[in-house]
């Protein structure tokens, strides 16, 4: 399940020269689910995806992509 | 530990490094864990003995998350693992109190079948309030992350602990092995979420919250 979805976390947070822990900071949650998510070892619930969104200014779709 | 490092002629700052590691506390976790099942099964210690040691071990596993989990945490989860950290810490010494109780209240020949049966059940509680303690942790963490990682290390741990019992339990019957009082399988149960937290590195690259 965790190889089906890929993301743009990594790019995005390099754009807005941010470390793991910036956005784990602004997400609310441990740097160690930021390095999960991005690494693609854990895909995060919906709630927590619509959160990442918010946090880039971004669509769900713009950030998370079905792996093809 | 100091004086252990100054034989080995390291300097302060790979004594530092050492003693942040997780390897280092999870090895001295299971090299103490062996030892204390060691003297047990060996008969070199006797059954009060081998719980009030078994504190050795837990506490070198809480050192282990604590330095598996230094610098990873946030805003987000610190106050849950503050709180688990405080009933672990309160129930663990609840233990020791009542294992004294009993045991001091063994050798004085309390004969009084009520008041056996009330100070042999105070330990079990105590044990009972670390589950419970894990089960807040699980409904007070808000990292969802960490929460999946805690129930996946609980249910490594439950399946673990029930296939000893189930194995042995035939074993005994077959008078293969011998008896095992029942507490022990808490005990494994609790070495399970050490193998846990290390199979949740392996998939996960990270430790847990536990």
């Amino acid at each position: 399940m965790g190889g089906d979805v890929k993301n743009r976390l990594k790019v995005l947070r390099a754009e807005r020269d941010w470390s793991q822990q910036d956005l784990a900071t602004r997400l609310e949650v441990s740097r160690q689910s930021v390095n999960a998510i991005e690494t693609g070892r854990y895909d995060p619930s919906l709630p927590l995806a619509f959160r990442i969104a918010d946090v880039f200014g971004l669509a769900i779709e713009e950030i998370f992509l079905r792996e093809e | 530990m100091r004086v252990f490092a100054e034989r080995l002629g390291m300097t302060e700052e790979a004594k530092s490094a050492l003693t942040r590691t997780v390897p280092f506390w999870a090895g001295l976790t299971f090299a103490a864990f062996g030892a204390v099942a060691g003297l047990a099964l060996s008969d070199a210690i006797n059954n009060a003995t081998t719980l009030l040691l078994m504190i050795v071990p837990a506490a070198l596993f809480f050192q282990t998350m604590r330095v598996a989990n230094r610098g990873g945490s946030c805003t987000g989860n610190r106050e849950a693992q503050r709180r688990y950290t405080k009933r672990v810490a309160l129930f663990t010494s609840l233990y020791l109190l009542a294992l004294a109780v009993m045991t001091i209240a063994d050798k004085n020949g309390v004969g009084l079948q009520a008041v056996r049966v009330v100070l042999a059940t105070l330990p079990g509680l105590a044990i009972i309030g670390v589950f419970w303690a894990i089960g807040r942790l699980i409904v007070e963490e808000r990292d969802e992350f960490l929460r999946m990682l805690t129930i996946r290390q609980s249910l490594i741990a439950t399946a673990l602990a029930l296939s000893a019992a189930s194995v042995w339990g035939f074993l005994e019957t077959a008078d293969i092995v011998v008896h095992l009082d029942a507490y022990w399988w808490a005990v494994v149960w609790f070495g399970g979420i050490g193998v846990g937290a290390v199979m949740n590195r392996m998939k996960y690259g990270s430790w847990g919250a536990m």
